[in-house]
């Protein structure tokens, strides 16, 4: 769920710009420390941004008959860490722009902020805390993809009730409007996006292990011993 | 989904050849006026412009651009119709249309749509690697540049490759309910991710054995850099900016 090009007024557009730059400087640099430091790294990181983009191109069914696409801001950010993914979900957002017409130039900094800080971080908070409380693998994978959609469409709608006051009951009706409508698709999305993210990390843990072992999401096994 | 249509477009733009300084100085002007200026007449001026841009030099025909237009068309009117609905809760919730909010939904949808012929002028007329390359110029590091260059060169192959698995999956009838459509959805996606992974490290292994040790250089054509056209774009800027203040000095 983007906002569209155009659709936020200028002060609106310049002050999320403003915002989400910081995170996103911050996320380069982390980029640029992580592929100085191990410059394989950035063939993965591309294929990281890649495998974001095309997410777009998975239908999920939607309880509303509709269907729509997982966001994988959530897996991005348990996977690869949340100032990665605010680097890498401006990289995806400039190609949706430019190459799907989906979301836009000027709403860049909104989008941004939604769906490569606001999301990556609060799923990746459920996730560590999750952790910490020793849960369940698939349990901390759902709440945190769950959390990481509710999130980015909770703050698209806080920046369009923001921009666009309703006339009879002013920012807080407009945010009750907006998140009412898009909870119509979103709700159901984001359950959905968390179920399928239990399904792809059960699958990733069958079959990419040593993947994920050396980004450091799940721990190192030992070899076991087998006696002869 | 409609692929990377923009982009096969932009590639046989017969713009292709201008500098990506001039095209961008012409759609990021149209953008900044059509959200800058009034709706009327500034978006309506600017939205004019750039569909006969497109249309025209550019080389858009109406057919790719009803193909490309439908997703911002769709994201655009689910707003506008959010933002024309009224709500109150004084005693009962009342969702009603009010004129305040009508105007203000009409102006939005005339910005929108004009923003969007504006930024689709840059797409429609410069593939992405055209951009890389003026990012180099502009001197923003070379390592950002390169991972938003192969996560570009990634996409295209992984788009193939979602597709043809989503095509397999429907004609092994994986999408006829909603718990088998999950399970294709989910295998699609671990099988992406795992052919991102492996394409990558073959890509790495590749290039270690031709010595890559440094960014992945490519050749950049040089690009028609035309001061006239400058000139004519700051004119028509200037243009659109002088009939919507005269607009609104009338009025």
């Amino acid at each position: 769920m983007h906002i569209a090009e155009g659709f936020l007024p200028v002060g609106h557009a310049i002050a999320w710009f403003a915002v989400s730059t910081p995170f996103v400087v911050h996320g380069a640099r982390a980029v640029m420390k992580e592929t100085r430091e191990n410059p394989e790294s950035r063939l993965l990181l591309a294929a990281a941004g890649a495998f974001t983009f095309v997410l777009s191109s998975i239908k999920l069914p939607s309880v509303t008959g509709s269907s729509s696409h997982p966001t994988g801001t959530g897996l991005g950010a348990v996977l690869f860490r949340p100032p990665v993914m605010a680097f890498l979900s401006t990289v995806v957002l400039v190609f949706q722009a430019l190459l799907l017409a989906h979301g836009g130039l000027t709403t860049l900094g909104a989008n941004v902020f939604a769906m490569g800080i606001a999301g990556p971080w609060v799923g990746y908070a459920v996730w560590r805390f999750s952790q910490r409380l020793r849960w369940h693998t698939n349990v901390g994978v759902f709440l945190a993809l769950t959390f990481a959609d509710l999130a980015t469409y909770l703050v698209t709608s806080a920046q369009l009730g923001l921009a666009f006051p309703d006339p009879a009951s002013g920012m807080v009706g407009s945010l009750a409007k907006f998140a009412s409508i898009f909870a119509i698709s979103q709700v159901p999305l984001a359950l959905a996006e968390g179920i399928l993210g239990v399904l792809v990390f059960r699958l990733l843990t069958e079959v990419a292990l040593p993947q994920l072992e050396r980004l450091g999401v799940v721990g190192k096994r030992e070899p076991e011993l087998v006696e002869v | 989904m409609h692929g990377l249509a923009i982009d096969r477009i932009a590639w046989s733009s017969p713009w292709r050849v201008r500098s990506v300084r001039d095209k961008a100085a012409l759609s990021l002007g149209l953008l900044l006026c059509a959200i800058a200026l009034p709706p009327v007449p500034g978006s309506v001026l600017a939205a004019g412009v750039g569909l006969a841009v497109l249309l025209g030099p550019i080389g858009v025909t109406l057919r790719q651009l009803g193909r490309i237009g439908w997703m911002p068309a769709s994201s655009i009117l689910i707003g506008v119709l959010t933002v024309a609905l009224s709500v109150s809760a004084e005693g009962e919730l009342r969702v009603q249309m009010t004129e305040a909010g009508l105007l203000q939904a009409g102006g939005l949808a005339l910005r929108a749509a004009a923003a969007t012929l504006a930024m689709l002028v840059l797409a429609c007329s410069t593939p992405v690697v055209d951009l890389f390359a003026a990012l180099h110029k502009a001197r923003v590091p070379a390592a950002l540049i390169e991972i938003a260059a192969l996560t570009y060169r990634f996409t295209a192959g992984l788009l193939d490759n979602a597709g043809a698995i989503h095509a397999a999956q429907v004609a092994r009838l994986g999408y006829v309910s909603r718990p088998a459509a999950m399970r294709s959805a989910s295998l699609a996606t671990g099988m992406l991710f795992l052919r991102s992974w492996s394409r990558a490290q073959r890509l790495e292994d590749g290039l270690a054995g031709r010595g890559y040790t440094d960014n992945l250089r490519t050749l950049d054509p040089r690009r028609v850099r035309s001061a006239t056209f400058l000139a004519l774009t700051w004119a028509l800027l200037a243009s659109l900016v002088g009939v919507a203040v005269a607009w609104e000095v009338v009025r």
